[in-house]
């Protein structure tokens, strides 16, 4: 299976990038959930992805620690078409510099609607997942351009202040 | 993040979810609203304004996007659209890496092509055998006749030659004219 770095990736595909014209489902995933179903809704929809389709990549996270966290997101990216992404490792800290959002950037190229909340969705999603792995997850910026933050749970962070992530705007 | 190369993961998960969030409804509405009237608009588009040729526009496009290696194959005509699934991007993504968390993922297809085809003017002729096989063969909503013979659209290609093809006629889901996902039955042996 020739996938990039894809013993790093739980779920494995037989090509080695996603198609991202998928991306536009994931936006509607959203408009849909947060328009029929409100943001509780939506907000609790991440946190249970993150903890049950997730659970193989948390539990490697939690064995693995840090280097397990670069390591995924190293995979995960290149197998995002037209993400431009550096990440930054620590001991007990990765923090991964998204200086392209390949979700964002293909949205805008088709013209679609993007949900204003979109960005806040890797927040709940990572942190739920983070914590999972015994970790914290944090976010800054958005809207095609943010940092992403790991940290043992040992470390403390200051809580999440949602006002630091930014509206995705088409 | 949620990324697209393991979309057909996190999607049919999502299906799961939203059948335990709101019952069998509410995954027919997210098929129609969201990917048919919202994600996938650029397909409802064309097929709308060209029929058959627009057809091959978006899944020559979209199949050989997600397909690379040809796990499927396309027959059109005036009258017919066709196409065969011999390995199934999608499904095979949840089989080799087995996933399932809803109960019969091969129903999305339908869930969200059935409506656009049927607002196009279109019906759908289609079995689907679980495994990463299936058939389509869309026809104006007008046209006679159900289920063409085999080989006798698609030629060799025919995914109902395989020799894998199920002989246990109850493991398919067979539709005829139909553009509603619930609108499906399973055969009996003849």
């Amino acid at each position: 299976m020739s996938t990039p770095a894809g013993s790093e990736l739980t779920y494995t595909d037989t090509k080695p990038q996603g198609s991202p014209d998928f991306y536009y489902a994931v936006n509607a995933t959203f408009r849909f959930m947060l328009n029929r179903l409100g943001r509780a809704a939506w907000i609790s929809y991440l946190g249970e992805l993150g903890r049950g389709y997730f659970a193989p990549v948390n539990e490697r996270w939690r064995t693995g620690g840090m280097p397990a966290v670069a390591g995924y997101w190293r995979a995960f990216f290149a197998a995002e078409p037209g993400a431009r992404v550096k990440i930054e490792e620590a001991p007990d800290q990765i923090v991964l510099n998204v200086q392209e959002c390949p979700a964002i950037k293909h949205l805008r190229a088709g013209g679609r609607e993007l949900v204003k909340e979109y960005c806040q969705h890797c927040y709940f999603l990572g942190s739920a997942r983070a914590e999972a792995a015994g970790m914290t997850m944090r976010l800054e910026g958005g809207n095609g351009c943010c940092r992403h933050i790991y940290r043992s749970a040992e470390v403390k962070l200051p809580a999440q202040d949602l006002g630091q992530i930014k509206e995705a705007r088409s | 993040m949620i990324g697209c190369y393991d979309f057909c993961g996190h999607y049919e998960w999502t299906f799961g979810w939203l059948e335990r969030a709101g019952g069998h409804d509410l995954v027919r509405e997210y098929w129609n609203e969201a990917i048919n009237h919202d994600s996938q608009r650029h397909a409802r588009d064309l097929i709308r304004n060209e029929g058959i040729p627009g057809m091959l526009k978006y899944w020559g496009h979209t199949l050989l996007e997600e397909s690379p290696d040809l796990g499927f194959n396309i027959t059109h005509r005036a009258e017919v659209f066709r196409i065969d699934f011999h390995a199934c991007p999608s499904r095979g993504f949840l089989l080799r890496n087995g996933l399932n968390n809803y109960r019969d993922y091969c129903d999305h297809c339908m869930g969200w092509t059935g409506p656009m085809l049927q607002e196009a003017g279109y019906v759908i002729d289609h079995e689907h055998n679980h495994q990463g096989q299936c058939w389509w063969e869309m026809r104006p909503a007008t046209a006679q006749g159900g289920h063409a013979a085999p080989g006798s659209v698609a030629g060799d290609k025919d995914v109902r030659l395989r020799p894998d093809w199920p002989d246990d006629f109850s493991k398919l889901d067979r539709y005829e004219k139909a553009n509603d996902p619930d609108d499906k039955t399973t055969i009996s042996p003849t």
